[in-house]
């Protein structure tokens, strides 16, 4: 169980599709690890079906029915296909949410063919995959007690660890936890000892490091 | 069974001999029910058109509609009471499909894309929550939000409904940002303790 959340408000703002694509990653990867957060999407989106019954009917074009139906295809095929899909009774455990870039990456998280940053950082780009203008996505892996340079925020960063922990001056964080970083906060993460970090990174603007550091600020960023 | 009926509801479609959606969905899935997916459009499909146009889709409402009435007859079967209730269902497949449509209209090339269902996964298996407490929830909710301030329930509507940003809602309603935000805030505090409260 993680102890760090997406707020109320990232929450709703995922539950009622307003939220951007990248975000939208970043809380579904917390998803994947948080009981509690899937428990208070779903009733977020059972406020999103409430809320669809009060909503005032518009009317519907008269034909609107007749030419949708001429259009559909009758159930017989499909619920073959679904008999034989039936998951194994393991995968019904771990389906309460599935990690959402598992189809998307050639293979284990370890095995990964990580683009190095520095000595102890290195990355896996994912910016193409979400491709949405002004996001950097990517997943990211610092070696156990490795220490990323100090760097701030011009837009907002969200970071999900996906295994091991970081810490940095607001907290010690762990596997499934969700860290929302604005434009205030200047940090400097540094991996735990014991285990490389590996986490998601959603970055809304490209980053400025501090200090001496700044000269890689073309060349590198933490996302 | 509650028989309180909400005062603050403009429309008043919501009561409580509502039909059983669910059976209605299983005799499309089971039969090809045309009268029973009928009485699901004819509920839902306005419904889903006004949630389109709120969102700025004037041109294509009607898009989203056929999209989302696609998805319910092709995924009948998928549908379990245990998972949510018709509507909830309805919901999430609308607001998936509103993604879908918006990304689809902005994309400029055929990429590889990460897929909408993969960030909003809409379950499909029962696990281990029992049904009863899915259905109750569903009365539940919409007790709890009958006795939100009509003002919390305007913002959150113009989140769900509209698709309008914070700002755009300040914008909208002529109020600060801080003041649209600390509405939302304590609409979903309340609402937090009021599902906690119930939680079992
Ligand atoms: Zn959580």
């Amino acid at each position: 169980m993680s102890g760090y959340h997406p707020d109320d408000m990232t929450l709703m703002n995922y539950a009622a599709g307003s939220c951007t694509i990248p975000e939208s990653l970043a809380v579904a990867m917390h998803l994947c690890f948080c009981h509690d957060c899937r428990q208070h999407v779903k009733n977020l989106n059972h406020l999103g079906g409430a809320l669809l019954e009060t909503i005032k009917p518009a009317s519907t074009d008269d034909d609107a029915f007749e030419s949708l139906m001429a259009s559909l295809e009758p159930h017989a095929q499909s619920e073959i296909a679904q008999v034989k899909m039936e998951p194994t009774p393991s995968e019904k455990i771990t389906q309460h949410f599935t990690n959402p870039l598992l189809r998307y990456l050639p293979t284990s998280l370890a095995d990964l063919p990580w683009q190095r940053q520095t000595k102890e950082i290195s990355k896996y780009d994912l910016t193409s995959l979400i491709n949405v203008k002004g996001f950097q996505v990517a997943l990211q892996k610092i070696n156990a007690g490795a220490k990323v340079p100090k760097h701030t925020h011009k837009g907002f960063e969200y970071t999900v660890i996906l295994s091991g922990g970081f810490s940095d001056e607001l907290g010690v964080y762990h596997e499934g936890d969700f860290i929302a970083r604005d434009a205030s906060h200047k940090h400097s993460p540094t991996a735990l000892q014991n285990e490389d970090c590996i986490c998601l990174t959603v970055l809304n603007a490209p980053l400025k490091f501090t200090g001496w550091y700044r000269v890689l600020n073309p060349f590198m960023a933490w996302s | 069974m509650t028989t309180k009926k909400a005062v603050s509801m403009n429309d008043s479609t919501a009561t409580n001999d509502a039909p059983d959606w669910g059976a209605l969905l299983a005799r499309v899935a089971e039969n090809d029910d045309k009268a029973a997916f009928r009485a699901i459009y004819q509920h839902f499909a306005p419904r889903i058109k006004a949630y389109a146009i709120n969102q700025g889709f004037s041109q294509h409402a009607e898009v989203l509609v056929q999209e989302v009435m696609t998805s319910v007859w092709r995924n009948a079967g998928k549908y379990s009471e245990s998972l949510a209730s018709v509507s909830t269902w309805i919901f999430t497949i609308t607001r998936n499909q509103r993604i879908d449509i918006l990304r689809k209209l902005n994309r400029t090339r055929a990429e590889v894309v990460i897929e909408t269902e993969e960030l909003w996964q809409i379950p499909t298996e029962d696990t281990t929550i029992c049904s009863i407490q899915n259905l109750s929830t569903e009365k539940f909710v919409k007790t709890a939000i009958d006795k939100l301030p009509e003002e919390q329930m305007i913002a959150l509507r113009k989140v769900y409904y509209e698709g309008k940003t914070h700002e755009e809602v300040a914008e909208e309603l002529n109020i600060p940002l801080g003041t649209v935000k600390g509405r939302l805030r304590l609409s979903l505090q309340k609402l937090r303790v009021m599902f906690e409260d119930k939680e079992i």
